[in-house]
């Protein structure tokens, strides 16, 4: 079990609408060891956030257990489990949700804020996680002198600062144009590989979601037998100058010509 | 003048004889001015010890034949006629309403004593408060006692001459008045008086001291039966008369403190209103925030923040809000309270026919471009509306954020 960085067993969630009971989640079991990049994938309404949602401790299976870097979460109480939010999980969203009267170093630090770590310490973590996702001359900016692109970086950096055991992201890709999405979901790549960062991804684009090292299908609340193994960590040869290089690459690191 | 014991005696058997007036200026009416009604006939306690008429006394006259009448009465001891006429001119003045009117304006009043040692030495008819040279005396002609408020309305003194209806008088001396209605008054002998005024044999009233106390009443129904147009005041009807006054100034007084402490209590409503409104804009303001922020919320919470943490970061901008603007308005009230109260009280002070009135006096401090009744604020009073905002802003402050720390984050996150 060490080497699960979550586990779930028989998630249930039921929602009342009106007097109507929806289940948005059901009989989900799920094993993520540590150094995972997986995708989740699903139409809209499949329970891709609900699913998120419970793993990252933001509301609660209505039966079924999570264990998150092996504790069982489920039995902790409300009000204790923002430890576990700020510990363990990391969040990245949709719209990046960088505070706007904060600068991107300043949006780093924030979950930071109430550990048991100096503001000197604080300060030289906000600014070695962005350079790690490439925006250390950036630090001193607020989000709306950002491109869209830039800011979900800092909500990445934002969601490495406590070293959570997940990286949660929905949808971190939905508000990108295609050239900076595919920047994006290199950069989750190449965490995943350089930090070993576990990170479950929820996305309904499937080129987005094929990137990840596995990618798990979901469709009415129900988790798809069939799995596939992402292009995360194909090898492939580039057509130009066949020098071997990994899939998600755009450009062949030998000839530099595009794949 | 004798003791003290004789003066009590006299004002016991003082009959004052006056012509019948209703008019409350008119003057001869024994209430409500009751004049020279006061215990020892002497005028106001501390005052003059002079006469003092009425306002405008002089219209309604007694002929003096009267005196000798009274004098034949059984049981009379001295009967002593006086003479009041008050001089003055048309004015037309302008009211705050525009409206002209036009208005006797009193200039001084014409006193005549009979110039008597009898009456003189052993009555209470001249002022006892001579200031400079000397009282009038028993055989004076052409010589007049001057008032010192009239001293600068006459610009003369003691040996100087003044101009009397056309007729030179010498001042031979000054005595302190202080009239609260503020007219000169200038004392003579009653003939004179009588003859530069044009008034002959006329008089405004007659003081008679009956002999016994015992026989007073008795004395004046005969008094009354000489003349229907005369009224009469005894000892007893004159102190019912200030005690009748010394009810309606404490009726006054009661409605000063009713009238008080209403203003005060309105005052504290006022200050409840503000209080409760103050706390509900608060409210509704910081839940409007709360609401706004709602994703913010929602956003902090994922990221790790407790609900402790969440509520005292409201918590904080409240109170850093409720300083704000609690120093905004203290240095607004400071700046403006001692403006405003004296601007609402310029159309009062500002007034032409109101400018003597004792309003006006009270508030033009002399040298001072502000009144006496600028209301400036003191420290400690900015200091308590200061740390009341304060407070305010956090009890305003506690239920949004409360509700902000309950926020269920995937809710909050779900809103836009």
């Amino acid at each position: 079990m060490s080497d699960l960085a979550l586990k779930t067993e028989k998630l249930d969630k039921l929602y009342k609408l009106g007097k109507r009971e929806v289940r948005a989640l059901s009989d989900v079991n799920l094993e993520i060891k540590k150094g995972d990049f997986v995708s989740i994938m699903g139409p809209s309404g499949s329970g891709k956030t609900t699913l998120l949602n419970v793993l990252g401790c933001l509301d609660k299976p209505t039966h079924g257990t999570v264990y998150l870097d092996g504790n069982n979460v489920t039995k902790v109480p409300e009000k204790a489990l923002y430890k576990t939010r700020k510990n363990k999980v990391g969040f990245v969203f949709q719209t990046f949700n960088l505070m706007p009267w904060l600068n991107a170093a300043e949006n780093v630090e924030l979950p930071m804020e109430g550990t048991k770590t100096s503001k000197a310490e604080r300060q030289k973590r906000a600014r070695e996680l962005l350079q790690m996702v490439g925006l250390s001359q950036r630090a001193e900016h607020r989000p709306h002198k950002l491109s869209a692109g830039e800011q979900q970086r800092v909500a990445i950096a934002r969601a490495l600062a406590n070293n959570p055991a997940i990286v949660l992201a929905d949808e971190p890709t939905g508000n990108l144009d295609a050239k900076t999405k595919y920047e994006i979901v290199r950069l989750l790549g190449k965490l995943n590989t350089d930090q070993e960062t576990t990170i479950i991804m929820v996305t309904h684009d499937r080129k987005v979601g094929s990137r990840a090292s596995r990618m798990l299908f979901l469709n009415d609340g129900r988790l798809l037998k069939k799995e596939r193994k992402g292009s995360h960590f194909m090898m492939l040869k580039c057509s130009h100058c066949g020098k071997e290089m990994r899939a998600d690459d755009t450009f062949c690191a030998g000839c530099g010509k595009r794949l | 003048m004798g003791d003290i014991q004789e003066e009590i005696e006299q004002a016991y058997t003082l009959l004052e004889v006056r012509y019948i007036s209703g008019a409350f200026l008119g003057g001869g009416g024994s209430f409500p001015e009751g004049d020279g009604g006061f215990p020892g006939g002497g005028g106001f306690p501390g005052g003059d010890g002079g006469r003092r008429p009425g306002f405008f006394r002089g219209e309604n006259f007694l002929n003096e034949s009267l005196v000798l009448e009274i004098e034949v009465l059984e049981g009379t001891d001295a009967v002593i006629p006086f003479f009041e006429k008050t001089e003055g001119t048309n004015q037309t003045i302008t009211t705050p309403f525009g409206m002209t009117v036009e208005m006797l304006v009193p200039d001084y009043t014409i006193v005549g004593v009979v110039l008597d040692n009898e009456i003189i030495n052993y009555y209470n008819v001249l002022p006892n408060t001579i200031l400079e040279g000397r009282n009038l005396e028993d055989g004076d002609t052409g010589v007049l006692l001057l008032s010192l408020n009239s001293t600068d309305y006459f610009g003369a003194g003691v040996g100087d001459q003044v101009d009397i209806l056309g007729n030179t008088f010498t001042v031979v001396g000054i005595y302190d008045e202080t009239d609260i209605l503020g007219l000169n008054r200038v004392y003579m002998s009653l003939s004179e008086a009588q003859a530069i005024t044009d008034l002959e044999e006329q008089i405004t009233s007659i003081d008679v001291y009956a002999t016994n106390e015992s026989i007073i009443n008795q004395l004046a129904l005969e008094i009354s039966a000489l003349d229907e147009n005369i009224t009469i005041s005894t000892y007893e009807t004159r102190l019912s008369s200030i005690e009748l006054r010394a009810e309606m100034a404490e009726e006054n007084l009661e409605l000063a403190e009713t009238t008080l402490s209403q203003t005060q209590a309105l005052a504290y409503q006022e200050i409840g209103i503000a209080v409760v409104a103050t706390c509900l804009i608060v409210l509704f303001t910081m839940l409007y925030t709360v609401r706004e922020r709602t994703k913010e919320i929602g956003v902090l919470k994922a990221i790790g923040f407790s609900n402790g943490n969440i509520m005292s970061q409201f918590m904080l901008e409240g109170v850093i809000i409720s300083a704000i603007a609690a120093l905004v308005g203290v240095a607004i009230g400071t700046v403006a309270a001692p403006v405003l109260s004296t601007a609402l009280l310029q159309p009062i002070t500002g007034n032409s026919i109101l400018q003597t009135s004792f309003v006006g006096r009270q508030v033009n401090v002399p040298g001072s471009s502000l009144s006496a009744t600028a209301a400036i604020p003191s420290v400690e009073l900015l200091l308590l509306v200061f740390v009341g905002a304060v407070l305010l802003g956090v009890l305003g402050t506690l239920y949004p954020a409360w509700r902000a720390s309950r926020t269920s984050p995937m809710e909050a996150l779900r809103h836009e």
